[in-house]
């Protein structure tokens, strides 16, 4: 009890919501942060996994690089990524990004991939051409599956940016990391509970925008998950 | 098929028969010095010292055992205490506190390295070790600026800082805040109240690449570390002792420190310098050279 009333403490304190160490600069920093690395990482991963579930050609490849992309620790990318530009935005945001990848090219093209076969032959049996049938048929369709890639990519991202304090650079991290050091475990608390306040905003308002996203005829009563990586393998390798 | 194998099995054994006579030889008229074991910690500073001990010990026919990288204090100290070394390059403040620390003792090390020494064998010499005299070369917190910023400001010392310090960002690690060693003791001892801090690490990769992209003026270093000629760096001198004195200090078992041993590592300890000792480490860390090629060159240029 004692504890949290120091953490309760910290937040109620005006000098913790004010300067470029305060809470609400931190924030920015932290939603400007995630919120660039997703729009870069979707504009290089949807594009990818759609155009592959399209045509259905180079799927397996395309998952299996995505797979290993998974596999590499977003802290040794940043660590990496200091040596070669050094330290500040930069790092983190190269590190967000190859995080925020494969998750978004996985479930795209699964989504492509899902759309039923007698639905396409349908679309072309009705005159349409390939571009139509992208457009009007397959991508309406999988959208719940490419909206469930980019939530899991922006929590990941959203999470993971805390990181990015421990190369010196700012975000919500920083109160955990700065806090950690000074042994002001109180600033620590706080700093966990606002990412995982934002984590769950992110993922309660993604999956808001994914219902919304689906179309009325596909619409049920339960949200689809993300299908994850294990789904992934053995679609890939089927 | 067989008999060759029973050749070969007969030829090694006529070899090993011939090394074994040899060292005998060698081994029997030699005198009776000791054999010294020496460890070191796990870093490269420590390896290069205790090789530079060793080679010198070796040079005078003692006959030396390395056990290097052997781990961190908690590892090292207690193998001295227990015997199963005899020597390591200790740091005055540091073992001071490490020791005062087992012993449940308030920790008192101070700025002076002299006087931590004579602290470190209060506790020590009941146990069968003895601190020797402390080096002029440290190994401590310190604050560097680039030298492009020194010359154009004419800093030498941490009191020259006062006429910049309300334009410049500081560095340091995340706890340098709250720590009298760091921010609260330069603003103490100094007067010094920076524009900024920025949370970095304790004189790692990312105070140089800090240094590297302007982001910081002045940082937390290491007053030895190899980083800092490597990044055109200079250390400002501590001219109101704020940084405890961290000498680098030779701890040895009383029953190896005849006078000829303590004398020689004394006169070793005083030719160390600071200046030489970051050199040693930007061979060892940054050009990637062997610690012990580098301790041997050392010896051999001042003569031990």
């Amino acid at each position: 009890m004692n504890f949290i009333g120091q953490v309760a403490r910290w937040f109620l304190d005006g000098a913790h919501w004010q300067g470029d160490g305060g809470i609400p600069h931190r924030l920015t920093e932290h939603v400007a942060m995630s919120g660039a690395s997703l729009l870069v990482a979707a504009a290089i991963a949807l594009p990818i996994g759609v155009v592959l579930g399209h045509f259905g050609r180079g799927g397996n490849l395309a998952i299996n690089i995505s797979n290993v992309g998974r596999a590499i620790p977003s802290f040794a990318l940043l660590v990496i990524a200091v040596e070669l530009v050094g330290i500040g935005a930069v790092p983190a945001f190269v590190a967000l990004v190859a995080l925020g990848i494969p998750p978004i090219v996985t479930n795209s093209y699964i989504g492509m991939r899902e759309v039923d076969a007698d639905v396409r032959e349908a679309a072309r049996g009705m005159g349409m051409r390939s571009r139509m049938v992208l457009w009007r048929v397959e991508l309406p369709i999988a959208l719940p599956f490419i909206m469930a890639g980019l939530r899991t990519s922006a929590v990941n991202i959203v999470a993971t940016a805390t990181l990015a304090a421990l190369v010196a650079w700012g975000g919500l991290g920083r109160f955990i990391v700065d806090g950690l050091g000074q042994q002001n475990y109180p600033m620590l608390y706080a700093g966990a509970i606002l990412v995982g306040l934002l984590s769950l905003i992110v993922e309660f308002s993604l999956a808001g925008l994914q219902r919304l996203a689906t179309p009325a005829g596909l619409r049920t009563s339960k949200i689809i998950r993300d299908p994850d990586s294990k789904t992934a393998t053995n679609l890939a390798a089927a | 098929m067989r008999l060759k194998r029973i050749y070969v099995l007969g030829a090694s054994m006529v070899a090993l028969a011939l090394i074994t006579t040899a060292c005998g030889s060698t081994g029997g008229p030699a005198s009776t010095k000791a054999t010294i074991t020496i460890a070191s910690f796990n870093f490269s500073e420590s390896i290069i010292l205790a090789h530079i001990y060793g080679d010198a010990l070796k040079n005078k026919g003692y006959t030396i055992n390395y056990k290097d990288k052997l781990g961190n204090r908690e590892i090292v100290e207690p193998a001295l205490e227990s015997g199963q070394i005899d020597l390591y390059a200790g740091y005055a403040a540091t073992d001071l506190t490490f020791v005062e620390g087992k012993q449940g003792v308030t920790p008192d090390a101070g700025t002076d390295g002299q006087a931590n020494v004579q602290k470190l064998n209060a506790h020590l010499n009941s146990k069968g070790i003895k601190a020797l005299d402390p080096s002029p070369a440290v190994d401590q917190n310190a604050f560097a600026v680039t030298k492009a910023e020194a010359d154009q400001n004419h800093l030498t010392k941490l009191s020259d800082v006062s006429s910049v310090a309300s334009n410049w960002t500081l560095g340091g690690p995340p706890e340098c805040p709250t720590r009298p060693f760091c921010q609260p003791g330069l603003a103490q001892t100094y007067g010094l109240h920076f524009k900024a801090f920025k949370s970095l690490d304790a004189g790692g990769p990312l105070t140089y690449a800090a240094f590297k992209s302007g982001a910081i003026n002045i940082g937390l270093v290491f007053s030895s570390d190899g980083g800092i000629s490597a990044n055109d760096l200079v250390v400002l001198d501590d001219d109101k002792h704020l940084q405890q004195a961290d000498n680098i200090v030779p701890l040895i078992r009383s029953s190896v420190a005849n006078t000829e041993v303590t004398s020689l590592l004394n006169s070793v300890d005083a030719k160390l310098n600071t200046k030489d000792l970051t050199a040693l480490n930007k061979s060892a860390d940054v050009d990637k050279q062997d610690p012990t090629d580098l301790a041997a060159t050392w010896v051999k240029n001042h003569g031990f």
